[in-house]
């Protein structure tokens, strides 16, 4: 059996040891190296010997090492053929060995040996590459997380130097005061502050690229200013269960062989007869390894969230007895939570309940087109002088693994892309800012939009932003036709007065205490959050979103005699979709307690809150005197 | 299994080339094939299809091994082609160009050599692929599915698939080289080399016998002349939306065209490819390094264009039996009309009216003027009210369809706009929503607040179904033969009772004039209505689907196939119902007189219960148009008056079904002679306003008992008292 240390280093090793030579054409051996890898990482702490992509920079990692990467697909390139078993042969004594072509790129063979294409043995296999970036707008806070959990001891290899992509001059001075501690073994919390520092002079270095370069390679992120390693992904296994925007976990074999990327370099191919178009669909799906690596999937699984501190999956055993861990000082937590936000909103306690129910609001259920519990809100009042809405933005960000701020000013309606976009000439997807995995929060800033001109690019990511809030799906467009993508996004609009987004529901903001220099009032708020606090915090609004939920029967009778009473007394301003808004506060507010069925209680407090926000509403009208 | 014999099936192959014939009505021979290798051997024709369908009457297991191995059997058929090709030269063939010269040439050479040596076939030394002016291509069996292109995998290697997608890329076509031919400076020998891969290694020493004997070292050279080439061209095709599972990025597939298959596809096409699935080998450098991965590549056979709509149609075989009971239930038509946007409650005569637009009524055209047949609808109604819901359920389930709002579209936007090519500075023409949409439904939100001068391009669409432009040297009229199916808010965002209709509706009478039906949707609490609409939202958010209580809805692919195959019908009116028309026409101009209607009674008018009434006759599948399909006609147009005017008997007195049939009866009255009522027609004229049987026959029993009126025995006749 290999060794422990085998198993994350040299993988393939392992999977060619656990073959016996004869047995490969029988295809045996791939379920056997599944199990055994699936094995190995069931193991407590197993996962975090393993070094991720996310935290560790690429060149401090072993090629053909194991390792790990939480990303999200983005695209999704046509299926490969390989050769699974190959033959390679000794020209001069015509020996023969049976070689696995399973998570490898390039064909390895003993020295003088040459590979047999036409041998009978060999086994062709299909896999799937995935084109996979960092999951957009993951929030710093985890990223910390996981890299402080890591336990993986990672050392530049010596036989790999390391290699960055185009570096100006003045920064290999810089590098050359500040010297790579190369020897030295060091743990994964160096190497994160080293990434951090890398990655910036990458990106920096990717800006200021010299000319003659070529154009540096689009990474592809859905979002402006996102850094970290992109990723192709190349799965062997159960590809269909995964779609584009699905976050997973992936352990696997990491290949950055420069071969790879020379191969692009050489079409000498009498049939790309369109040498310019072949060229840009080659630089974007066989980019240099040094700059996107890839990655053979031994194992990948989906991930409903990405937050560290709640276990992947809430089914198992672990994952059941942590939420009835929970469970049992959520109430603390809610209101701890409630009187933070109240402080946030300026003391404004209901603003502050639509704020948590919107937080932990996930689209549960699709009925046809209509997406069920979706619960965008527009916060509408926001003071508009002093940067407040970035200030929440802030606050939100440290509660909720992923975030994106879209300051809705004009220069970024109009020159952002919104919908990801099919590029038939590179052959791939390029992503748009909606390209954003579930559960993200999208904070849309709708203070900072003045008068002006959109022009037709802007308009359409309007409506898009618009078919997103309502359908909660993005239509991508595919040049000759759009396809929907259904999403899962919560939204959450600051403006001044109503906006011009569609929402489910308006709170106007009414702030009770009126703080001379809100920033630094803020800024106190946020200093004043203890650790402990805001970990339970993050554990809470991941935790109750998945909570199950169901209507009791009798309930259910009584919601609908509501309803019918309510219509009879003010027809005009009950309407069906009243009470599907009312439906889904009543679910996210039993929720957000901890109860996983509707009580007349809770509905009841749906019914007294929604009667408060419309009265803010209507008093708001009668302030500003026009009707909308 | 058995090594299979290949002389053997290659001789069945030629058997069959000579001997398949189809029959004609008189009962002669045609030899299909026969006569097509006359013209090959004349070089008139230059590819060869060959009809599996044809070859399954003879050997259906020869078909199946083609489709297993096919790019073995292409090489078997053009063997076999090539051998019996001379026995179908009748005259001297006409050189067409400089290869045939050569060819002829060479031959003739061969020609005189032999005399000298032994006997020996001339075609053999030439490899076979210079000599052939013909190509030969597979047709598969109509039983072979075309499939996904996520489907075709690694196990269709070497198969013959088909393959349905849309162009995304087509490159150029370019000369290929199939047989490259070498002269030696040494020996003068002529050296062949046929080239199956897309790279090839010239050769550079000559092998013919002289200088290997010799050891002169002959070096050859390329000619250019001698070589064959032949068509070629790269397509990407990619998968349809349809096809594509949620949450997928559409796969997409590499064709190669070659000889006939190039130029006939552009990017943006809807195609289906037949051909061999293969993989793609490479040699070289990039061979060595790749090594474990393999491209692969359609060989295409058969290329062929199909519209999106025709292509749906394709994918509707003939309806099932099982699928044709499932609609033709006795309630067809309200569980049709149901299956429209299921989530969305209530609305049943809202929802008959849109599958009436989905279905179209006939177009006609007497003496040359032409009446459009496509039914126009505005639906008007409160915000909230799911008009939009509506709207984009619609577009999802036509076929073809186009969908904008008023707001976000201009006049040149819905209509056509001419552009200035920036590069070439021609002058082009872009169709716009309505052009898009043409043989289909265009779908426009929020039409209230468009401008009134881009309301204004729609009028002509509406009728004329076409758009003319005179725009910068374009002179040019567009068809856009589309149903507009409009949704619009009040004139004051919700409906006002307290004004009148006009006021409320706010549309000029031009425009109003050209929907075929107007629906105004109003919000109005009522008990009932509320109770099952409450039922209804709380089942969905409690389990997240439809009520089992309700029907199971028809299934849009099926509904699109079924509306697909009522569009095929072109049910006329029969004389026998003309009279009845023109009576109820005469009858609501009349009615419209009195009542000083708002919707615009006119003409036009007439001609919407012509199309709906066409419709409804489509929808049950028939070729002619029967009463009922009149009488629910108009009973459609008086339901969508009704729902305009529901206000107005809420206000004032109610009227009860008896009233006003009641005076629907006394108007039908003559005024002289006798003053009585023929019982049906009472009756259809009853039931044409929209009231049902039972209604009519209460309000006869309850004015007979006021003694107003008398029925007869036999209940023909109703007399007044």
């Amino acid at each position: 059996m290999p060794s422990d240390q085998d198993w994350l280093s040299n993988p393939l090793g392992v999977v060619q040891d656990l073959v016996a030579d004869e047995k490969i054409s029988n295809l045996d051996w791939e379920k056997r190296a599944l199990e055994y890898f699936q094995e190995k990482l069931k193991e407590t702490e197993a996962a975090s010997w393993v070094p991720s992509l996310n935290d560790v920079p690429l060149h401090y990692l072993k090629p053909n090492s194991l390792v790990k990467f939480r990303c999200m697909v983005q695209d999704m390139f046509d299926p490969e053929y390989y050769m699974g078993v190959y033959e390679s042969v000794e020209p001069s004594t015509q020996a023969r060995v049976l070689h696995i072509g399973k998570y490898r790129d390039v064909a390895e063979c003993e020295p003088q040996h040459e590979v047999d294409l036409q041998s009978q043995n060999n086994i062709t296999m299909e896999r799937q590459t995935f084109y996979c970036v960092p999951v957009p707008g993951e929030a710093q806070w985890v990223k910390e997380s996981y890299a402080s959990s890591s336990q993986a001891r990672v050392s530049p290899s010596t036989s790999y130097t390391p290699c960055r992509h185009k570096r100006s001059y003045e920064e290999d001075e810089d590098m050359d005061a500040q010297p790579y501690k190369e020897k030295e073994q060091f743990t994964a919390t160096d190497a994160q502050a080293d990434s951090k520092r890398l990655e910036t002079e990458a990106s920096l270095a990717q800006q200021s690229s010299a000319p003659t370069c070529s154009p540096p390679l689009d990474l592809n992120f859905p979002l402006p200013g996102e850094k970290g390693p992109a990723c192709l992904v190349k799965v062997y296994e159960n590809w269909e269960n995964f779609k584009v925007n699905d976050i997973m976990d992936v352990y696997g074999v990491l290949s950055v062989d420069p071969a790879l990327s020379v191969l692009g370099d050489h079409r000498d191919d009498a049939l790309s007869v369109d040498p310019m178009e072949a060229d840009e669909e080659q630089r974007v799906h066989s980019p240099p390894a040094s700059l996107v690596p890839r990655l053979h999937a031994v194992l990948a699984h989906k991930l409903k969230h990405v937050n560290p501190l709640v276990p992947a999956s809430l089914c198992t055993e672990d994952g059941t007895s942590f939420v009835s861990d929970f469970l049992t000082d959520l109430v603390t937590v809610r209101a701890e939570l409630l009187g933070l936000l109240t402080g946030v909103l300026l003391g404004d306690g209901v603003a502050a309940e639509y704020l948590l129910l919107h937080l932990v609001s996930d689209v549960y259920a699709r009925h046809d087109v209509l997406p069920l519990g979706k619960f965008t809100v527009n916060l509408s009042g926001c003071p508009c002088p002093s940067n407040y809405t970035e200030r929440l933005y802030r606050i939100i960000q440290l509660l909720v693994p992923c975030s994106y701020h879209l300051c809705m000013t004009l220069h970024n309606m109009n020159s952002l892309t919104f919908i990801p976009r099919k590029d038939y000439s590179a052959n791939r997807l390029v992503s748009g800012v909606l390209q954003l995995a579930r559960n993200t929060s999208l904070f849309v800033d709708e203070t900072q939009l003045e008068q002006g001109q959109l022009d037709s690019a802007g308009v359409q990511n309007l409506a898009a932003l618009g078919n997103l809030i309502t359908w909660q799906k993005v239509d991508y467009d595919f040049n000759f036709h759009r396809m929907e993508f259904p999403c899962n996004i919560n939204v959450l609009i600051a403006s001044e007065g109503r906006s011009l987004l569609p929402f489910d529901c308006q709170v106007h903001l009414q702030p009770q205490v009126v703080p001379p220099h809100l920033e630094q009032y803020m800024q106190s708020l946020q200093d004043a959050l203890l650790p402990s606090l805001l970990t339970k915090f993050r554990i809470y609004l991941s935790l109750v979103r998945h909570l199950e939920y169901s209507i009791s029967a009798e309930v259910t009778k009584a919601v609908e005699d509501d309803f019918v009473e309510m219509r009879k007394n003010e027809p005009r301003s009950v309407s069906a979709e009243d009470l599907h808004r009312m439906l889904v506060i009543a679910r996210l507010l039993s929720l957000s307690v901890g109860q996983t069925s509707l009580s007349r209680e809770r509905w009841q407090r749906t019914k007294e809150l929604e009667i408060l926000r419309r009265r803010r509403l209507e008093q708001q009208k009668c302030v500003n005197g026009n009707e909308l | 299994m058995p090594v299979k014999d290949y002389a053997t099936e290659k001789d069945k192959l030629k058997k069959f080339l000579q001997e398949f014939y189809t029959e004609d009505e008189s009962g002669k021979k045609i030899f299909k094939y026969g006569t097509q290798l006359v013209q090959i051997a004349h070089r008139e024709q230059v590819s060869l299809v060959i009809d599996l369908d044809d070859l399954a009457e003879e050997d259906p297991e020869l078909v199946d091994s083609i489709c297993e191995n096919t790019r073995r059997y292409v090489n078997l058929s053009a063997d076999a082609v090539h051998e019996i090709l001379p026995e179908y030269k009748e005259r001297e063939v006409v050189m067409k160009d400089a290869l045939d010269v050569y060819i002829e040439h060479r031959l003739m050479m061969e020609q005189r050599g032999r005399e000298q040596n032994e006997s020996r076939d001339p075609r053999n030394q030439y490899p076979a692929e210079l000599m052939r002016r013909f190509e030969v291509y597979f047709k598969p069996p109509s039983t072979l599915k075309p499939r996904v292109v996520r489907d075709v995998k690694a196990d269709s290697i070497g198969k013959l698939v088909t393959v349905r997608g849309i162009v995304t890329r087509a490159t150029e076509v370019k000369p290929m080289m199939v047989v490259a031919t070498y002269t030696c400076d040494q020996c003068g020998a002529e050296t062949y080399q046929p080239i199956q891969s897309p790279s090839f290694m010239p050769l550079i020493m000559c092998p013919s016998q002289e200088c290997v004997t010799n050891k002169s070292g002959g070096r050859l050279y390329i000619q250019t002349r001698g070589s064959k080439f032949i068509k070629f061209q790269e397509i990407k095709i990619q998968e349809h939306s349809d096809q594509v599972p949620v949450g997928n990025i559409p796969r997409s597939m590499t064709i190669f065209a070659r000889g006939e298959n190039t130029r006939l596809a552009q990017p943006g096409d809807h195609v289906a490819v037949s051909g061999v699935f293969l993989p793609l080998l490479k040699t070289g450098f990039r061979q060595a390094v790749q090594g474990l991965l393999s491209e692969t590549y359609l060989e295409a056979h058969r290329i062929i264009m199909m519209n999106k709509t025709e292509d749906d149609e394709l994918g509707m075989e003939e309806l099932g039996e099982e699928e044709l009971r499932q609609i033709t239930e006795e309630d067809f038509y309200e569980k049709l009309a149901s299956s429209i946007a299921p989530e969305i409650y209530g609305h049943e005569d809202v929802k008959k009216a849109l599958l009436l637009l989905l279905v179209g009524g006939v177009d006609q055209s007497p003496k040359g003027m032409k009446i459009r047949g496509n039914i126009n609808i505005c639906l008007m109604g409160d915000p909230g009210v799911a008009k939009s819901q509506l709207l984009s359920y619609i577009d999802r389930l036509a076929p073809r369809s186009q969908y904008t709002t008023g707001r976000g579209s201009s006049g040149v936007g819905l209509t056509a706009a001419v552009m200035k090519d920036p590069i070439t500075n021609e002058m082009t023409l872009e169709g716009g929503a309505l052009v898009l949409a043409d043989q289909g439904i265009c779908c426009i939100d929020e039409f209230d607040k468009m401008m009134d001068s881009d309301r204004t391009a729609i009028h002509e669409v509406m009728e004329q179904q076409t758009i003319s432009i005179a725009k910068a040297g374009i002179m040019t009229s567009l068809n856009a033969r589309c149903s507009i199916l409009a949704a619009a808010n009040p004139a004051y965002g919700r409906y006002n009772p307290k004004k009148s209709v006009e006021q409320n509706i706010q549309l000029p009478a031009a425009l109003l004039s050209r929907f075929d039906l107007l629906w105004l949707i109003q919000d109005k609490p009522d008990r009932d209505n509320d109770l099952r609409l409450a039922q209804h939202i709380t089942y969905v958010h409690q389990h997240s689907k439809q009520p089992p209580s309700q029907f199971v809805p028809i299934d849009m692919k099926l509904m699109r196939r079924y509306i697909a195959l009522c569009k095929k019908k072109q049910p006329a009116i029969p004389e026998s119902l003309a009279d009845y028309i023109t009576a109820a026409y005469v009858e609501m101009r009349k009615e419209a007189r009195v009542n000083k209607d708002m919707t615009f009674t006119s003409a036009r008018t007439l001609l919407s219960i012509l199309r709906l009434s066409t419709a409804l006759a489509r929808l049950r599948l028939v070729d002619l148009v029967e009463k009922e399909d009149v009488n629910e006609a108009m009973r459609l147009m008086e339901m969508s008056k009704d729902s305009l005017q529901a206000d107005k008997t809420q206000t004032t007195r109610t009227q009860r079904p008896a009233d006003v049939i009641f005076a629907t009866l006394r108007e039908m009255v003559p005024d002289r002679g006798v003053r009585s009522v023929k019982f049906v027609e009472a009756e259809q004229r009853c039931i044409s306003k929209g009231f049902t049987p039972a209604q009519f026959e209460a309000a006869l029993e309850e004015y007979e008992e006021l003694n107003v009126w008398q029925v007869n025995q036999a209940r023909t006749r109703i007399t007044f008292v």
